[in-house]
């Protein structure tokens, strides 16, 4: 009982602090936000024309804006301004201005398919004008008001595809950032050990008929307490806002619960082990973005080097990290994650061991 | 019968003997200062005492039940007001005391009563950080009060508010050892220690160097009280009839005064007089010069009180 009460007691001054709120909450969906804004989740390719867009103007797929001539054209291809240029004027054939890089290429695609759809819709016109009689136009609309079965075609991806279909960026954000705010916000808040035993109320709470391992307990699941709110309100946050996927639910929530946990505990070591509410703060950021960025928070896992990979799975974030990526990219299960979850409540069993009887020692010696 | 009990207490933080075989009692309903300049050790007994705090040697025992810093049994029995304002400053009055009354195990309603023992009941809801210098003292001793404890141990409640907000703690005190507590409190204020206490331990550098009464105190170290007269009329005769009163120890005579020496200056004050108005002179003005606890502190301990 007592220890759910100074659990509580934890979790209602961290919600009550407006600022901490901030970066609690607001924080990390902002990021989420932002980074996804940022690779790709609003990105309709956007194609710059020199002349008659034509069919361009109506294709879902990309957004068309018009260039008065070839030499701007030309430049915000090359600043990157648009995916890809069509120069379109003249009698000659249309050029198209591309970049060599992925964007340019996926853009290249997008229209010529368009452009041959068009030829296609076009020569349909000629044939039946030729044969029927009619013309033009009345041709073009006959074939407008064909309908035709689309030729049924599945994609799937072969080897190990990086990211698969429909993975926005969104989804690539929201990982990273739940982990990096997760623990990192564990680690800062801890500095409310630190203020309790400055202010006295840590003693006082030990002069209470209340046993210490209550005192440690209930600052402990406190402090875990506060974690698993801050994941789950990005977790949830992202998936209403932007539409996040997190995978299979119950692994995601498995996966949240074990990184709360050892970010609880990170949270109580470092409480246990500071004495000036600075330290904490210094030491909580160091550790925080530190450990985030080996564990492959800031860049993708797969772009480090063998050496960094293994230092990643050093970290908690890092097998949190695969974890994540197992369930999204993968379509993994609690099943498939079952290493990761067993590395992460091991960490979390090492620190509350640490935590618990580092602070035990701080309040009474 | 026996409150408190503590004997051979000791504790050492590195090279600093902080507190050295420190022993003493406290009866029910009785208050016991104790009395010490900065560093002399009065916060760390007050720990081992609280059980907040392992001690390298000795024992504590509150109302029969033996104190550590593992056992609670004992820590039902004692409420416990630290030196530091150990409060929530992000939370209300109310809140702070809901939450230490919850680890007390004491009724909800206690805490209603101890805001009205302070007189905070109107400021219950505002956050504890927004409290002013007494304000936050107050709250600081309610808490202490919320489980109606056998012992209180108040650890200079007073350090820094104004005269109201210390004569409401001080008045709150002197209402719970008259209903039988047991109080420990220390001080850097010898007006408070003379006003509350019975008895005073006097500490410095972790050794308790003296105890008892005031009065015993300062017969201890020889001095007496004084009373010094004003008179018109036979100056000599007068000196002779007031130094034949039982209680005065010494008579000297100066200008149109008598200076007299004396076991107790209230207690002898009334049969001097009366002595004196039958040897035929009238008193003008009496003075009482009473030794204070800061002249047996300074004689003990060579420091002043405050620094
Ligand atoms: N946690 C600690 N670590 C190291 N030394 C300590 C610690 N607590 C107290 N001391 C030392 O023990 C001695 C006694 O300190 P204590 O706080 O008991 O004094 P005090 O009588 O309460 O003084 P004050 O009137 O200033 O409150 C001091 O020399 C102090 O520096
Ligand atoms: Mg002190």
């Amino acid at each position: 009982m007592k220890v759910l009460t100074i659990a509580w007691n934890n979790v209602h001054r961290a919600l009550r602090d407006r600022t901490g709120l901030f970066f609690l909450v607001a924080l990390p969906l902002l990021l989420v936000f932002v980074v996804g804004a940022a690779f790709g989740g609003a990105g309709t390719p956007v194609v710059g024309v020199a002349g008659d867009a034509g069919v361009l103007r109506d294709d879902p797929a990309v957004r068309v804006r018009a260039f008065a001539d070839e030499p701007s054209l030309r430049a915000a291809v090359e600043h990157g301004e648009v995916g890809a240029g069509l120069l379109r004027t003249g009698t000659g054939a249309p050029l198209l201005l591309v970049r060599s890089d992925q964007a340019g290429q996926q853009v290249r695609l997008l229209v010529t398919s368009a452009l041959t759809r068009e030829a296609n819709r076009l020569s349909a016109a000629g044939f039946v004008a030729a044969h029927a009689g009619t013309d033009q136009a009345t041709a073009l609309s006959a074939v407008d008001s064909t309908r035709v079965e689309p030729v049924e075609v599945r994609t799937s991806t072969t080897g190990t595809a990086l990211f698969p279909e429909n993975f926005s960026g969104f989804d690539l954000g929201a990982a990273n950032q739940l982990l990096v705010f997760t623990f990192l916000n564990s680690l800062t808040t801890a500095a409310a050990l630190v203020e309790a035993r400055t202010l006295g109320v840590t003693r006082r709470m030990l002069a209470t008929p209340t046993p210490a391992w209550a005192v440690v307990a209930g600052e402990a699941l406190g402090r875990v307490a506060i974690a698993l709110l801050q994941g789950l309100i990005v977790l949830a946050g992202s998936a209403l806002l932007f539409g996040v996927r997190w995978g299979d639910p119950v692994g995601a929530g498995a996966l949240l619960c074990a990184f709360a946990l050892v970010s609880g505990a990170a949270g109580l070591v470092l409480g246990a082990a500071c004495r000036t509410q600075q330290q904490i703060t210094g030491l909580g950021i160091l550790l925080g973005l530190g450990l985030a960025a080996f564990g492959g928070c800031m860049v993708p896992l797969e772009f480090f080097s063998p050496t960094l990979r293994t230092a990643a799975f050093a970290t908690p974030h890092g097998w949190a990290n695969d974890g994540f990526d197992v369930l999204t990219r993968q379509g993994g299960d609690l099943f498939s994650i079952a290493p990761n979850l067993a590395v992460l409540l091991g960490f979390a069993v090492v620190l509350f061991g640490l935590g618990a009887w580092w602070l035990r020692r701080a309040m009474t010696r | 019968m026996t409150v408190l009990s503590c004997s051979g207490l000791r504790r050492r933080f590195g090279d600093v003997l902080a507190v050295d075989d420190v022993s003493f009692t406290i009866g029910e309903g009785e208050t016991y200062g104790l009395l010490g300049p900065n560093g002399a050790g009065k916060t760390t007994t007050i720990s081992m005492i609280t059980g907040v705090l392992e001690r390298d040697a000795g024992e504590v025992v509150v109302a029969g039940v033996p104190m550590s810093t593992r056992t609670v049994a004992a820590k039902r029995l004692v409420g416990y007001v630290p030196q530091e304002l150990a409060l929530y400053p992000d939370l209300t009055g109310r809140e702070n005391l809901r939450f230490f009354a919850s680890l007390h195990g004491a009724a909800r309603s206690r805490v209603e009563h101890v805001l009205g023992v302070v007189g905070l009941a109107d400021r219950a809801d505002d956050l504890a950080r927004e409290y002013s210098g007494g304000m936050k003292r107050r709250l600081n001793v309610a808490i202490g009060l919320l489980h109606e404890p056998k012992l209180l141990v108040l650890d200079e409640p007073t350090a820094g508010v104004d005269p109201q907000s210390r004569n409401q703690i001080i008045e709150n005190v002197r209402t719970l050892a008259a209903g039988g507590m047991a109080v420990l409190y220390t001080t850097h204020y010898m007006e408070e220690a003379e006003r509350l206490c019975d008895r005073v331990g006097v500490i410095d550098s972790g050794r308790l160097v003296a105890e008892g009464t005031r009065r015993e105190l300062v017969e201890r170290l020889g001095e007496r009280d004084r009373i010094s007269l004003q008179l018109e009329g036979d100056l000599a005769r007068a000196a002779a009839v007031a130094g034949a009163v039982p209680s005065v120890h010494g008579v000297s005579a100066h200008g149109h005064g008598l200076e007299l020496v004396v076991d107790d200056a209230r207690e002898a004050l009334p049969a001097v007089l009366s002595a004196i108005s039958t040897g035929g002179a009238v008193v003008r003005a009496a003075e009482f010069d009473e030794p204070n606890l800061e002249t047996v502190f300074l004689h003990l301990t060579g420091k002043a009180l405050r620094e």
